[in-house]
């Protein structure tokens, strides 16, 4: 699956920039992530845990930062595993900032496929619940900014 | 029983009644035996831990989880299998698939690990506990980009040595492509340069499922002594010696005894769960049962998509002189029988007409999805799909109309076939004529105005049957007269009980419902290749008939040896009971029967292709909805060549069913596929036809034949209403719209936005 | 299948009682037709359920009030509705839903309080409720209230329900005069999951529509009601200018998901077309099953 969009961001270039590429703030941008771990500047651990009502799935994920060029793309690729339950999470996340008259436009792709029981049977629900991520997801980094910057936020 | 018998002690004819299916009754009051329903003593579930990864090295797989869990008696990956069975690679073309994935992943899905418990939630629970880690490597999922060998599927082809013709593939490294058949007939490139007009198109078909009701089942009970297998399988024997040569034992060690099948299509032949039970019996010493959910279809074996590239000369007469035809079959991460349905469909590629020039291509190809075999036509609707949609295509481009068209180029019988094969009792113009009659071809169409368009079309089609292949029967008859068929031929619900019974019951003058058929047991039935590609009805009704004729001479020699006079019609009972003093003794009799084939040459050619012609068409009237795209099929005709049909009744409740198991796939069927995962792997989201799918009004016949060399003049049925449905369909649509569809299935949306191309309004792709 | 505890109450209270509100493995389950199938799935494995079979007589039932109100309790088996001559008079529309609504083996076991709590948007019944104008009567720890059923579904799966609470009642407010239709649109087999749900409810006035309630199912992620689109028809007299307004309007207005039965931009096109039809069949509608 597919997830591409665009956020406007009331910011420069460089400052959008620097909050994207600091692992904690992206991350706290995510609902449901937490014990986000470094294991080195590239490399991170986390878990996942996203809620469909009273349906629980969470997920062990291993992300790499695999591109970065400051002020412009951010290139990362996500592992994940279900715990429980045999799938698998592989997701490549490209982000372009673009600057538009002082404020910042991020462009995301996601190239996403689960794979297993949760691939096989659950992708309308959990497509319809990434959707509700990425709004989610739009609504805190917004609110980081909105809020003197991401600095301020965490 | 309902047997009747004239006062004069005769039957009369059983060939051509309308009988009710012998089993009927048990199958609906619920007593019929299945494998999915057994159980046996001692008995292990086993439930499958399965890829995540399209391809990839195995690194590690953990399976400590899963042996804590409480319940569980073993879990065995291939490591386990390789101390059992040395060589564990099945195959009925290639021994390429494993019993579990050694050292590599090829496909989402495929079996990896296993676990065993006496309680099947258990398993099913443990297996969830299993963790796998794999060096991912590239993947390929579309046919053609698989056949630029890129990205290669296997280091190294193992063709089973089985197939004369497969055997040059060994060793192969660096491909893909798993056979390529080549036909060439007279010169194309010629002809080209020569016609009139050229015409040339692409079509695609989707990867869609057998979805049998009952799904995959095998229960193996291994013994030092020897192995019985409880399979839901379409070919007995097959799995017999394909089980004995992976155990390394001779075949009578090896027992396989099959049920009725809740459905089969093509899935369950060869080996699918067999060779996986056995070697998890061998390892726990307890009979183990692998039976599959719904969702685990979906992983086993599938149909083959195709892409099809079909391109054609016609002459300033309106006459096809060339046609070129180019076949890519994706066949998945094991062979099966792709590599047999490349070969069979490829005689044929060129369609039911009278072509000077024709070059066929047909490739079957390996790529990193679930493995796709045989599904009712072996690969003959997915050409169907293509060259029919074709000919209607150039039939509109000439402003021809397409019957006619079709008529001036029909490959009638005494005309050699692309093979060479000369073209015999095959009724295809008089299948092309009734379909014709019965839509009032003559009679203009009214389309209709507003936002409901009305449109037709048919299709026609031929397709040789599988060739060479060997069926075997015994029919005994025991001291009180009363007679038992022993015969391999599965059925799956088609009808085949019944027919042979019928066919028994004509040569030794007894009503068909007195024959016993004795359950499938490769212990006590013989030899048959498999229930498969339309084959039983021709090949295993001879060899029941011949059985049938021997136990009839040897009958007329106890006749004359005991003195009855000429024409005497004493019970076989009083026979027997004046021979033998009391009620004792046998009557056995046994047919083998293999028709000649000569295999193609290098260019494709033989002059003895197939024993038998099969020939059927469809015709459709549709509505469609210009606002949505829906389209409904408001008539639904299937008319064919059955030659002389055993069993009407039986006859067209097989073609009523093909074509509405083709209409599913013509329609909306689709295995979606997301970076080779397939995400409707469920009967929630994977729909099948269902009552109110079924048209209006559905009218299937068969012409008046008979097929010389087939028994009592009969040929098979099984497949063929599955032929024509795709097309008649698309070119009804263009003929309702205007619009030209070229891939499967002809869904609301994919109408809509041709619909909208055609307009210039393209729809987003959002 | 997982094993699990299956513990079987003897009334509402004690059901309530039994609910482990910080564990969402323990479940409560009604006809289960819905339940059943994602634990068949693998998707949902529960510890405990908790049955209402036991007290299912006391919680079922269709009456109408002397206004023409329907009351309908919440484990009334969905084959009930479509047979109840309460329901054939008052909300015609419902009988007309049945029709294609699953199968009559789901339908004589799922209830109307597990149709509306397990709140997947591909169900019929949810949009046709909207349109009615429908309310639950909801009883848990807190008491008892009454949400409207479009504010009782949040999104795919998920109600306002609280973890104790649970629907006792459906209401049905009386029609005055309201004539409603529900159009259920396949892409795949008849019997295939909508790809799009559409119900109206119109109140008209001689030839003017004096009120509207349009809902739109399946093709989002809850049953929603579009009430820029009602607006727009309200005063109208339904006239092709008005529907055409009207659709453009409903399909800016809801937020549509692409699935396998159908991309974004198609599902608004049928969005588009069955608002139109889903309101000319309202306008129709007779009154009649």
């Amino acid at each position: 699956m597919k997830i591409a969009g665009e956020i406007t961001v009331a910011a420069p270039r460089d400052a959008v920039f620097q909050a994207l590429s600091d692992a904690p703030f992206f991350a706290s941008c995510i609902e449901g992530v937490r014990d986000l771990k470094a294991i080195d500047a590239t490399h991170f651990s986390a878990v996942l845990e996203t809620r469909v009502a009273y349906l629980r799935f969470n997920f062990s994920a291993n992300v790499e930062i695999t591109g970065l060029s400051p002020p412009e793309e951010i290139k990362a690729k996500i592992e994940g595993t279900p715990l429980g339950i045999v799938g698998r999470l592989t997701a490549a996340a490209t982000t372009r900032l673009i600057e538009a008259g002082g404020q910042t436009v991020i462009h995301y792709e996601i190239e996403a496929t689960l794979t297993g029981k949760l691939g096989s049977m659950g992708q309308p629900v959990l497509m319809a619940k990434a959707k509700d991520m990425e709004k989610h997801f739009t609504e805190r980094l917004l609110a980081a900014f909105a809020a003197g910057g991401p600095g301020v936020a965490s | 029983m309902a047997a009747t018998t004239a006062p004069d002690g005769r039957a009369g004819h059983q060939v051509g009644r309308s009988l009710h299916r012998l089993e009927a009754r048990e199958k609906v009051s619920g007593r019929a035996e299945y494998t999915h329903l057994m159980q046996l003593p001692g008995m292990l579930h086993a439930k499958i831990f399965r890829s995540t990864v399209a391809h990839g090295r195995i690194k590690s797989i953990d399976v400590s989880g899963a042996r804590e869990v409480p319940g569980v008696y073993a879990v065995y990956t291939s490591e386990d299998v390789l101390k059992v069975i040395p060589d564990p690679y099945y195959g009925p073309a290639f021994h390429d698939q494993p019993i579990l994935a050694v050292g590599k992943v090829h496909y989402i899905g495929e079996p990896v690990a296993v676990v065993l418990a006496a309680d099947p939630h258990v398993a099913e629970h443990a297996t969830q506990q299993i963790v796998a880690e794999y060096h991912e490597l590239p993947a390929v999922f579309d046919e053609v980009e698989a056949a630029q060998n890129k990205t290669l599927v296997h280091e190294e082809l193992r063709p089973a040595g089985t197939f004369a013709d497969l055997k040059h593939l060994k060793g192969r490294r660096g491909t893909n492509i798993a056979l390529d058949f080549r036909l060439r007939r007279g010169d194309v490139d010629k002809a080209f340069a020569a016609a009139a007009q050229v015409f040339e198109h692409t079509f695609r078909t989707q990867k869609v499922l057998h979805l049998a009701l009952e799904p995959y089942a095998s229960i193996a009970d291994f013994r030092d002594d020897g192995v019985t297998i409880y399979s839901a399988a379409q070919g007995p024997s097959f799995v017999r010696t394909e089980i004995a040569r992976l155990l390394r034992w001779p075949e009578n060690r090896v027992r396989i005894k099959v049920p009725y099948l809740g459905g089969g299509y093509g899935g369950k032949l060869y080996i699918k769960m067999e060779a996986l039970a056995t070697a998890m019996s061998m390892l726990a010493h307890r009979p183990v049962k692998v039976a599959l959910t719904m969702e685990e279809q979906f992983y086993t074996i599938t149909k083959h998509p195709a892409t099809l590239r079909i391109k054609s000369g016609i002459d300033k007469d309106g006459r096809i002189i060339a046609r070129k035809c180019e076949v890519w079959w994706n066949g998945g991460a094991y062979a099966d029988i792709g590599p047999r349905v490349t070969q069979k469909s490829g005689f044929t590629a060129s369609g039911p007409y009278d072509i000077d020039n024709v070059a066929i291509d047909s490739y079957a190809l390996y790529t990193n999805l679930t493995p796709a075999g045989a599904l009712r036509g072996f690969g003959i609707p997915q050409l169907v799909w293509a060259y029919e949609s074709h000919t209607d295509m150039i039939a509109r481009a000439l402003k021809r109309d397409p019957l006619e068209f079709r008529k001036q180029n029909l490959l009638r019988n005494g005309r050699p076939q692309a093979t060479g094969t000369i073209l015999k009792d095959a009724a295809i113009e008089k299948v092309l004529d009734r379909i014709a009659d019965r839509l009032n071809w003559k009679q203009p169409v009214d389309h209709g105005t507003g936002t409901v368009r009305r449109g037709r079309g048919l299709a026609v089609a031929l397709k040789a049957v599988i060739s060479p292949t060997t069926s075997v029967a015994i029919v005994n008859i025991s001291g009180d007269g009363s007679t038992t068929l022993y015969c391999g031929t599965v059925d799956m619900g088609q009808g085949s009980d019944t027919a042979m019974a019928q066919i028994v019951g004509e040569v030794l003058d007894m009503p068909a419902e007195s024959v016993r058929i004795v359950p499938r047991d490769t212990d006590v039935t013989p030899y048959d290749m498999g229930t498969l590609g339309s084959r039983s009805l021709f090949h295993m009704g001879h060899a029941v008939r011949l059985a049938a004729e021997e136990a009839r001479s040897k009958v007329a020699a106890l006749r004359r040896e005991l003195g009855e006079p000429d024409g005497s019609n004493a019970p076989l009972a009083e026979l027997f009971l004046k021979k033998y003093g009391m009620q004792a003794g046998n009557i056995v009799g046994t047919g083998t029967y293999k028709p000649d084939y000569i295999p193609p040459d290098a260019s494709g050619l033989t002059t003895n292709a197939t024993p038998f012609w099969m020939v059927a068409g469809s015709g459709v009237e549709i509505e469609v909805d210009t606002e949505t795209g829906h389209v409904r099929v408001t008539r639904l005709i299937n008319v064919a060549d059955v030659g002389k049909p055993i069993n009407p009744k039986i006859v067209e409740t097989q073609l009523s069913g093909a074509s509405l198991m083709q209409l599913g796939f013509s329609m909306f069927e689709k295995m979606h596929i997301d970076g080779g995962q397939i995400t409707n792997a469920s009967l929630a989201d994977y729909k099948i036809p269902g009552m109110h799918d079924v048209p209006r009004v559905m009218e299937n016949e068969t012409v008046d034949a008979i097929q010389e060399n087939g028994p009592f003049g009969a040929k098979g049925v099984g497949e063929l209403a599955t032929f024509g449905v795709s097309p008649a369909i698309a070119n009804a649509i263009d003929d309702a719209v205007g619009v030209r569809l070229t891939e499967l299935p002809l869904t609301p949306e994919a109408v809509f936005r041709a619909l909208r191309a055609k307009a210039n309004k393209p729809l987003g792709r959002e | 299948m997982t094993p699990f505890d299956l513990v079987e109450p003897h009334s509402f209270e004690e059901t309530i009682g039994l609910i482990e509100p910080d564990d969402p493995d323990v479940r409560v389950i009604a006809g289960g037709t819905a339940l059943m199938l994602m634990m068949k799935a693998g998707v949902f494995r529960p510890r405990r359920l908790i049955s209402m079979r036991k007290f299912a007589s006391s919680l079922s039932g269709i009456t109408a009030t002397s206004s023409g109100e329907l009351r309908i309790g919440a484990m009334t088996p969905l084959s009930a509705l479509e047979h109840s001559p309460h329901v054939s008079r008052h909300a015609p529309v419902i009988v007309r839903t049945m029709r294609r609504l699953s199968n009559v083996r789901v339908r004589n076991v799922a209830t109307i309080g597990g149709a509306l709590a397990h709140a997947d948007p591909h169900m019929d019944l949810p949009p046709v409720l909207i349109a009615l104008g429908a309310s639950v009567c909801v009883v848990g720890g807190a008491g008892e209230r009454t949400i409207p059923v479009e504010d009782l579904l949040t999104g795919y799966y998920e109600t306002a329900l609280a973890k104790n609470e649970l629907i006792a009642e459906v209401r049905i407010p009386a029609p005055a005069a309201a004539r409603s239709a529900y159009c259920k649109v396949t892409t795949g087999s008849a019997d295939d999951w909508p790809a799009l749900g559409i119900a109206v409810t119109l109140a008209a006035g001689g030839a003017t529509v004096k009120s509207a309630r349009i809902a739109v199912s399946a093709a989002t992620t809850k049953a929603t009601r579009l009430t820029e689109a009602e607006t727009a028809l309200v005063g109208s007299t339904a006239d092709d200018g008005t529907l055409k307004d009207v659709a453009d309007i409903a399909a800016e207005e809801a937020d549509i998901l692409a699935d396998g039965r159908g991309s974004a931009s198609y599902k608004r096109e049928l969005l588009r077309v069955y608002v139109v039809r889903a309101v000319r069949a309202a306008m129709q509608a007779s009154g009649a099953p």
